[in-house]
């Protein structure tokens, strides 16, 4: 009678007071939620864009805003994401901008203000430093943008992989410039870490973001 | 009388610490399963892959038949460069390596890989029709083979030197001093693998090997597969 399960189950209920209980729980809720953690952390985290895993520093350039002169050094700590792009550009730079500009917002606070966007102009005969800086802050207050001469433009653009070139327009478009689109991400220590090709939607470029700035 | 109180107790005891023995050795066994087969995993790389080591620069060319070629035509392939110009006296070797390497193409099971392979002029005075003598000279097939010169002059330097990593410099006998080298770039614009020493296995017998670990990259690492060849990458279990 004494191998009934019931007897099994009832004798230490009678004996033990149930805060002997929480001593074997809270281990095990404790060592759940360490495995869950260790778990999400082993995951790898999938990214949007081709992830580069040499450490090579991002090649270093001073251009200029209407704030003065931008060094990518200068925001060494940061997540800097580069775009080189155009002011005239009628749909693939602006809506590249707003999706970082909304990947921003959705990251925390202390996040956002990790990342700073430098908009290298490839059109530097019609955009000035002045220009650059009003279209870039029509997205996010915290954007740069970013001149210099042709053989400055040509060489930064040459090192991070972007092809440029003045194509065909309109009367009412000008000329229009054919360029590379793709989102370069360098990480805090100033290693080129990401390349996201055009295309990619806020909350993936976000996830990326909030990965790298772990 | 207390002989029988005592006795549940001290029976409850040693089988509660016998289950937790038992979890104990489940958890030890399952914790030793993982750490064995990430070992095995790096051990004996049942995958392996080739670095993303850096981007690649972005370019324009004009060919040896006045064509325009840029770095975005060339997205979407796996690009093969080297480096030479069309009086290179010493160049030989390149040049013969390139054609071993475009006859392996012919033969080798690269499962559908897009494959190009480019010679970039590092001489400001080649032009198509020297590009286009030089090309013959070696025996390339224009379809899989192209010689090509930057565009815009002003940029050779970053193309070479700061994008591909190559040295090359003017002598003052007027002869151009280069580095042997060649670069494996992928379908995204990244460098895979760069070749400026000899090994044991000749240049064309790695770069074909290579190109076949690429391929199986491209066509595996879909779904679920894909983790397994991040991880490959995460645990660097890179083709020798």
């Amino acid at each position: 009678m004494t191998e009934s399960p019931f007897s099994e189950e009832l004798a230490p209920s009678r004996s033990r007071p149930p805060w002997q209980y929480a001593l074997v729980a809270v281990p095990l809720l404790v060592a759940g939620l360490v495995f869950w953690w260790g778990y999400n952390r082993a995951q790898p985290h999938q990214f949007s864009g081709a992830v580069i895993q040499g450490l090579t520093a991002a090649p270093d350039f001073s251009l200029s805003s209407d704030s003065g002169p931008v060094s990518l050094s200068d925001h060494r700590g940061k997540l800097v994401v580069l775009y080189f792009g155009y002011t005239f550009c009628p749909d693939v730079c602006p809506t590249t901008l707003q999706d970082v500009a909304d990947a921003i917002e959705i990251l925390d606070d202390d996040d956002a203000k990790d990342v700073q966007l430098i908009f290298v102009t490839v059109d530097p005969v019609r955009d000035t430093a002045e220009r650059l800086g009003e279209y870039v802050r029509h997205f996010d207050e915290s954007f740069l943008g970013v001149t210099g001469t042709e053989e400055e433009i040509g060489s930064v653009a040459t090192l991070y992989g972007i092809y440029y070139r003045a194509g065909e327009g309109s009367e009412a478009t000008g000329y229009l410039m054919e360029h590379t689109a793709t989102l370069l991400v360098i990480d805090r220590e100033g290693n080129l870490k990401e390349v996201i090709p055009f295309g990619v939607d806020s909350e993936g470029i976000a996830a990326d973001f909030e990965y790298m700035l772990r | 009388m207390a002989i029988s109180v005592d006795s549940p107790e001290t029976t409850e005891e040693p089988r509660l610490s016998r289950r937790g023995r038992r979890w104990l050795i489940a958890v030890a066994v399952v914790a030793a399963l993982v750490v064995a087969s990430v070992f095995a995993f790096v051990t004996f790389q049942p995958i392996q892959v080739l670095p993303r080591v850096r981007l690649a620069p972005g370019f324009s060319l004009i060919d040896s038949e006045s064509r325009t070629l840029t770095s975005e035509d060339l997205r979407g392939r796996f690009v093969l460069y080297t480096f030479s110009y069309s009086s290179c006296e010493n160049c030989g070797s390149i040049d013969e390596t390139m054609l071993e390497i475009q006859e392996g193409l012919a033969t080798a099971d690269l499962r559908g890989l897009p494959v190009r392979l480019v010679t970039i002029s590092i001489d400001p005075d080649d032009t198509p029709e020297t590009l286009a003598a030089y090309a013959d000279s070696t025996g390339a097939d224009s379809s899989v083979w192209t010689f090509a010169a930057v565009e815009d002059d002003r940029f050779l330097a970053d193309v070479v030197a700061g994008g591909f990593n190559t040295y090359y410099a003017a002598e003052d006998d007027g002869s151009i001093s280069l580095d042997r080298s060649f670069v494996l770039v992928d379908n995204a614009g990244i460098i895979r693998n760069e070749y400026k020493y000899q090994t044991q296995t000749s240049d064309a017998e790695r770069i074909l090997r290579h190109l076949g670990v690429l391929a199986e990259e491209v066509e595996n690492s879909k779904g679920a597969a894909s983790l397994a060849y991040e991880a490959a990458h995460l645990f660097l279990c890179y083709a020798p």
